[in-house]
C-alpha cells in the first residue's frame, strides 16, 4: 500500500502484529485479550464499507442521491404548489416571481412538478429493481442449487428471454399496462431479473461446494433453509452491487417510456413524462421545461452508476480477504 | 470452425423459436384478434366470430403460432390491417434507411472511440483522460433522446449548423445518402452514445496491452511511439471491441427507435413506434423478432470474428 494508513487501519495492523509476539523464554507467545474484552476483528463487510468510504467520488454521489431523494419527498412540504388542477391562464410562464422554475403547458408549477415527477420516477426505479432482484435471486439460487438437467433448462429459458431486446418487449407490454406506478414497476421488473439470476446462479454454484453448505446439507437442512439461510445471504454482495445498476437502468427505461408516451396518467407524472413534449419546448425556447428535468434525471442515473462501480470495487476487496 | 458455426446456428434456430413463442404469446394475450381494428368498434359479435373464422383466428393458439412460424419461414410476417400492407413489404421499404443510419453511426463511433480510448490509455490520469472519462460516464447515464435534444438546441437552433429534424423529402434510402446534412444530427447523436461505452472498453483494453512485454520490446528496439501504437498496440487492443460491436448490434436497433422518433426519420424504429400507438400487433411482433434475431446473430458473429482475428482463441 502506498497510501498512508488511516488511524483505524493502523490499529488493525497493530492488532494483527500484536497477536503473536516473541515470548520471554524464547519461542512465540500469544497475547490473548483480557477477560471481557473482545478483539477487534474486521469482518468482510466492514472492510467493504471502509473501501467504499475511501472512494470520495462515490461518497459524494451517495450524498447527492440522498439529497435528491430528500428534495423529491420532503420538498413538497416546504414548497407547496398546485399540481392537481390545470390552469391554462398561467401556462408557459417563464421562471421568476412565485414560480421558481416557471410553469408548464397546464399551468403547473415546474419546480413542484420536478419533485412530484421525481417521487414516481424513484419509486418505480426502486420498486422495479426490487421485483427484479427478488425474482432473479430466487430463480438463480434454485437453479444453481438443483443443478443438472433442471438447471440447464432454467438457464436456457434465461438465454431465450435475454435475446429479446429489453426496451422493445417492455414497450409492447406498456401499450396495455401503463398509467400507474404499480403497472410500470411490474412491466420493468419482470424483464430485468435475468442478469441478477445469472449472477446469483454463478455465485451459488461456487458456494454449493463450500464446507459450511455441505455441513448444513449433511445435517439435514431442507432446500428452502439452505437457500434462505446459507446461499442467498452469502450471494448478497453480488445482488447489492447489481441493485444499484438495476435502479439506474429502470429509471432510464422509465424515462424512455415516458418520452414515448407510455408513462403515468395525467395528472400523475414522472420525469420521462414531463419530457414528452420536450422537442416543442426546445423549439419554442422554453428551456425551463427541458433542462432542469433532464439534468436531475441524468444526475440521479449517474449517481447510481458511480455508487454501483464503487460498491463493486468494495465488494471485491471483501472477497479477496475471504 | 465450420462445425462450430453449424452447431451455433442450430442453437440460434432453437432460441429464435423460443423467442417467437414467448413474444407471440404475449402479443396474443394483449390482442387475441385484430377483428375490432378491421370491422370497427360498432361491429356485432357475430360479425367478429365470422371474421375470426374466415381469417383463422378461431383456431387454437398453438395452431395459430405454428402457422405463423410456417409463414415466417416463407418470408410472410402477416398483414398490417392498420396500414393495409404486408409486414414484409413495410419492412423492406424501411429497413434500408434504418441500416444506413445504424451503419453510419457505428462506423463514426468506431472512428472516434478507438483513437480516443488509446489516447486516454497512453495519457492515463492526465486532465484530458479525466475529462474524457467524466464525459463518457455522463453520456452513458443519459437517455438517448435527451442527448438528441441538447444537440438540437445547440447545433441546430442556436448555431444553425444542421437542420433540427429530417425533412419529408428524405423518402428513400438513396435520398438519405445524397442528403447527408439531413442525417448529421441523428448520426452524431447515435454515435456519441456508442462512443461512451466503446471508448471505456477501448481504454481499459489498451491499458492492459500497454503493460505487456511486446510493447516494451517494441519501444526498446527504438520504434517511434506512432509505430508502437498503430502497428503493435492497435491490433491487439481492438480485439475486445470486436465482441463489443457484435453485442451492440441489437442496441443499435433499439437505440434507433428513440433517435428515429426524435428526428422523425422514417425507418423501422418509427414504424414500430407508430405501430405501438395504433396498436398494430403484427408489426410489433415482427420488429421484436428482428431485434432478437440481431441479438442472436450479433453474438454468433462476434464469437466467430474474434476467433478469426485472434488465433489464440479456439472455438469448440
Amino acid at each position: 500500500m502506498t497510501e498512508p494508513l488511516s488511524p483505524s487501519q493502523q490499529m488493525e495492523e497493530l492488532g494483527r502484529a500484536a497477536l503473536v509476539l516473541p515470548g520471554p523464554g524464547g519461542g512465540l507467545h500469544e497475547l490473548m485479550p483480557e477477560g471481557g474484552q473482545v478483539q477487534v476483528v474486521s469482518s468482510g463487510w466492514r472492510l467493504a464499507v471502509r473501501e467504499f468510504a475511501s472512494n470520495r467520488l462515490a461518497v459524494f454521489a451517495l450524498v447527492l442521491l440522498i439529497a435528491i431523494i430528500g428534495f423529491c419527498f420532503l420538498g413538497p412540504v416546504f414548497y407547496q404548489s398546485n399540481q392537481t388542477y390545470s390552469n391554462p391562464l398561467v401556462s408557459y410562464l417563464a421562471p421568476g416571481g412565485s414560480h421558481l422554475l416557471g410553469t408548464d403547458e397546464n399551468g403547473f408549477d415546474e419546480f413542484g412538478r420536478l419533485m412530484l415527477g421525481g417521487q414516481s420516477a424513484l419509486e418505480i426505479g426502486a420498486f422495479a429493481s426490487l421485483v427484479a432482484i427478488v425474482i432473479g435471486t430466487l430463480y438463480g439460487a434454485i437453479s444453481g442449487l438443483i443443478g443438472g438437467f433442471v438447471d440447464g433448462l432454467m438457464m436456457r429459458l434465461v438465454d431465450i428471454l435475454l435475446s429479446i431486446p429489453f426496451l422493445l418487449i417492455v414497450l409492447v407490454l406498456a401499450t396495455k399496462y401503463n398509467g400507474t406506478v404499480l403497472d410500470l414497476s411490474l412491466v420493468l421488473g419482470v424483464f430485468s431479473w435475468l442478469v441478477p439470476a445469472r449472477l446469483v446462479r454463478g455465485e451459488v454454484l461456487t458456494l454449493r461446494t463450500r464446507d459450511f453448505v455441505q455441513a448444513a446439507q449433511t445435517m439435514g437442512s431442507s432446500r428452502m433453509r439452505l437457500i434462505f439461510r446459507h446461499l442467498i445471504p452469502n450471494a448478497m454482495s453480488v445482488t447489492i452491487v447489481n441493485v444499484t445498476f438495476l435502479i439506474a437502468d429502470s429509471i432510464l427505461a422509465l424515462a424512455l417510456l415516458g418520452y414515448l408516451g407510455f408513462g403515468l396518467q395525467f395528472p400523475h407524472t414522472s420525469w420521462g413524462d414531463m419530457l414528452g413534449n420536450a422537442q416543442n419546448y426546445v423549439q419554442n425556447g422554453q428551456w425551463w421545461l427541458v433542462y432542469p428535468v433532464g439534468g436531475i434525471l441524468v444526475v440521479v442515473v449517474l449517481c447510481c452508476n458511480l455508487i454501483g462501480d464503487a460498491l463493486r470495487d468494495a465488494v471485491d476487496v471483501r472477497l479477496r480477504r475471504r | 470452425m465450420l462445425g462450430y458455426i453449424i452447431r451455433r446456428l442450430g442453437v440460434a434456430v432453437i432460441v429464435m423459436i423460443g423467442v417467437a413463442a414467448i413474444t407471440f404469446a404475449i402479443l396474443h394475450y394483449l390482442s387475441p384478434t385484430p377483428a375490432y381494428t378491421v370491422l370497427g368498434s360498432k361491429t356485432t359479435h357475430a360479425a367478429i366470430l365470422s371474421w375470426d373464422k374466415q381469417h383463422g383466428y378461431n383456431r387454437s393458439e398453438l395452431v395459430q403460432f405454428l402457422s405463423y412460424l410456417g409463414g415466417v419461414v416463407h418470408g410472410n410476417f402477416g398483414y398490417s390491417y392498420k396500414l393495409n400492407q404486408t409486414v414484409s413489404a413495410l419492412f423492406k421499404e424501411n429497413a434500408g434507411r434504418s441500416a444506413y443510419l445504424s451503419g453510419a453511426a457505428l462506423v463514426l463511433s468506431l472512428v472516434i472511440a478507438v483513437p480516443l480510448g488509446i489516447a486516454q490509455a497512453v495519457k492515463r490520469n492526465s486532465p484530458g483522460d479525466y475529462a474524457a472519462t467524466a464525459l463518457n460516464f455522463t453520456l452513458y447515464s443519459m437517455p438517448s433522446f435527451f442527448l438528441g435534444l441538447i444537440l438540437i438546441q445547440f447545433l441546430a437552433l442556436d448555431w444553425g449548423i444542421f437542420p433540427p429534424g429530417v425533412s419529408d423529402t428524405v423518402t428513400s434510402t438513396w435520398q438519405a445518402i445524397v442528403h447527408p446534412q439531413q442525417l448529421f444530427l441523428p448520426i452524431i447523436t447515435l454515435s456519441l452514445l456508442n462512443v461512451a461505452s466503446f471508448s471505456r472498453y477501448m481504454r481499459s483494453s489498451a491499458l492492459d496491452e500497454l503493460a505487456q512485454d511486446y510493447i516494451r520490446l517494441a519501444r526498446a528496439k527504438g520504434l517511434s511511439e506512432r509505430v508502437v501504437l498503430t502497428r503493435h498496440l492497435l491490433r491487439n487492443a481492438c480485439l475486445p471491441i470486436i465482441t463489443l460491436v457484435g453485442l451492440s448490434i441489437p442496441y443499435l436497433v433499439a437505440g434507433n427507435l428513440l433517435i428515429e422518433v426524435l428526428f422523425n426519420y422514417p425507418g423501422l424504429g418509427l414504424l414500430f413506434y407508430n405501430a405501438l400507438q395504433l396498436p398494430d400487433y403484427n408489426v410489433m411482433l415482427a420488429y421484436t423478432l428482428l431485434g432478437a434475431l440481431l441479438t442472436v446473430l450479433g453474438n454468433l458473429i462476434a464469437d466467430v470474428a474474434v476467433a478469426t482475428a485472434d488465433p489464440r482463441v479456439r472455438l469448440d
